[in-house]
């Protein structure tokens, strides 16, 4: 059962990570591809939201090898 | 210098600074397990960090180049959180489990804690 519940724990964290990046990432590529010249702002704002992002799946992946 | 490689500089510094303080502490305090997980923790933050500002770098600069991007990394932060947290259960008697999960977590804060200073800096330079 540890096993189950570190796949669904890390399944759906990544499911997760998952949406959110494509999301940060769409906005970033149709931003810069509109303006290149805000590609510092931009880039600056991207690097913190999959920062933000990917902080729950790494707790989750922390969290599913400690319960197996 | 564009204000992303000033922001990856600074961030980097501030990473080195806590992992100097840690090592200090993993070898002249009495907690040396505690400051071990700590150290652990960060270390693998810290490469965490370094991919990230690479991979958003390339990923900006191949946009701009009009060539296709590769990813950004996501899938490689997460196994190094996995091989800090083996290693820690490995070798439980060096580190402590809870200090490399707050040890993991040291580049967030760094990263937010970066973020409120140069966007505080950013509007004062606005308002003059």
């Amino acid at each position: 059962m540890g096993a189950l519940a570190a796949a669904i724990a890390v399944g759906l964290a990544a499911l997760g990570a998952g949406l959110g990046n494509g999301m940060i990432v769409s906005r970033t590529v149709e931003g810069i591809a509109r303006q290149p010249e805000l590609q510092g702002p931009l880039q600056t704002t991207m690097f913190i939201g999959v920062a933000l992002v990917e902080a729950i799946p790494i707790f989750a992946v922390v969290i599913a090898f400690m319960v197996m | 210098m564009q204000p992303y490689d000033q922001m990856m500089t600074r961030q980097r510094k501030w990473m080195f600074y806590l992992l100097a303080i840690l090592v200090l502490g993993a070898g002249f305090t009495d907690y040396p397990r505690i400051f071990l997980g700590l150290l652990l923790g960060a270390v693998l933050s810290f490469y965490n960090l370094w991919l990230m500002q690479r991979k958003i770098k390339q990923f900006g600069q191949a946009i701009v180049e009009k060539r296709s991007a590769r990813g950004i990394g996501t899938f490689t932060r997460l196994a190094s959180a996995a091989l800090a947290v083996l290693i820690a259960l490995r070798f439980e008697e060096y580190f402590h489990i809870i200090a490399v999960v707050l040890g993991l977590m040291t580049t967030y804060v760094v990263i937010m804690i970066d973020f409120v200073f140069f966007k505080s800096r950013y509007l004062h330079r606005e308002e003059r």
